[in-house]
């Protein structure tokens, strides 16, 4: 019994834990430009 | 007949048949691609390949080793075209003496090596110099490319670094690599593929070339296994990303990516249908041809490989923030 309330108050804590990284932690927008784009060709100077 | 007469010796005759030598994805593809003119496919398994009149072309886009029979294909006085990525059977058809050929052999005209090449040497005309040659490829066209992938990841995997070739192990040296959408980031490890040794063939110059190839942990760790479940019959949407570092003509530092989104089989397809054209055309030199030489006519094969319905991209990058 003892060992299975220190695994729940182990659980309950990384739960809290990660729930303050995800509500609190910011990783910034990502990227709205940029990426890839059709390569134009240079005309033949030949 | 009168008309052979006036044309020249390098180039062939002038409705050059075309042969495709197996019935995978690429070659079935290449068919397809090539359907304007004379083509005749031959099985793998057959001892030679028969029908054929000085001046054709040979496509060799089966899966296991290309090279013992290239020899004999040429000095029957055909054109050669190969379609893989075997490093062994590339090693061996580079070592080919072939002074005197007034035929051509392309070696590796397929995704990667093949468009690889074109690319980079495509995106080489921005730079002045040319440091770093970085390709990562995704995806796999039929079973017997899938097949290939799986083993790549086991075997050593060269690297042309600071002047001097390093085999890493297949499977390390994780990278995110951002390939054209709809592929996106994949991570990417080293494997035992031939594009570096043909890279470096084409830029001698260039310092630090690599490959990759995209895996999910479970195709590392399963490596060393044979495949534990029969491929599919073809892969999903593949691509390819080149990458060049070097100095523009003003000395500033660039860095350009290009590549594709495309089937693998597709991609492999209007490559070597590409070069088809382009040796039926005339416009390929004798001799030992890889896809990055400077002497090839590089933007007109891309061109060709468009023609195909390839669409080449090229990275814009990130704005920064000012």
């Amino acid at each position: 019994m003892k060992l299975f309330r220190r695994i729940l108050a182990v659980l309950m804590m990384a739960g809290v834990a990660a729930a303050g990284i995800r509500i609190r932690g910011s990783g910034g927008v990502p990227p709205q430009h940029g990426g890839w784009r059709p390569l134009e060709l240079p005309p033949d100077r030949r | 007949m009168p008309g052979e007469t006036t044309v020249p010796a390098v180039h062939p005759a002038v409705h050059p048949a075309v042969h495709v030598v197996g019935r995978g994805v690429v070659a079935q593809r290449l068919v397809r691609m090539l359907h304007r003119r004379p083509v005749i496919v031959h099985d793998s398994r057959w001892a030679a390949v028969t029908g054929v009149t000085p001046g054709d072309i040979v496509v060799l886009a089966h899966g296991g080793p290309h090279a013992p029979a290239v020899v004999g294909l040429l000095d029957r006085d055909l054109h050669v075209v190969t379609v893989g990525d075997s490093l062994d059977d590339t090693v061996a058809l580079l070592d080919l003496n072939l002074g005197g050929a007034n035929r051509s052999l392309v070696l590796g005209a397929a995704m990667s090596p093949g468009l690889s090449g074109l690319v980079a040497r495509q995106l080489a005309s921005s730079f002045a110099t040319v440091d770093e040659i970085h390709v990562a490829i995704h995806g796999t066209a039929g079973p017997t490319c899938a097949r290939a992938h799986h083993r790549s990841l086991s075997g050593l995997s060269p690297t042309w670094r600071d002047g001097a070739w390093v085999d890493h192990v297949g499977g390390s040296g994780r990278e995110l690599c951002w390939f054209p959408e709809p592929v996106g980031a994949k991570d990417s490890y080293r494997a035992r593929i031939a594009s570096p040794l043909l890279l470096h063939r084409a830029f001698p110059e260039v310092e630090r070339i690599s490959a990759r190839r995209s895996a999910r942990r479970r195709d590392r760790f399963t490596a060393w296994l044979p495949m534990l479940r029969p491929p599919y019959p073809e892969g999903g949407v593949g691509a390819l990303r080149v990458e060049l570092r070097g100095a523009d003509p003003t000395g500033a530092r660039l860095c350009l990516v290009a590549g594709v989104a495309e089937l693998v089989g597709t991609a492999a397809a209007a490559v070597a249908a590409a070069f088809v054209t382009a040796l039926a055309d005339g416009v390929i030199p004798p001799g030992l041809v890889l896809t990055g030489d400077a002497t090839l006519p590089t933007l007109d094969l891309l061109r060709r490989v468009e023609s195909f319905g390839v669409r080449l991209q090229e990275f814009t990058g990130v704005p920064q923030p000012a």
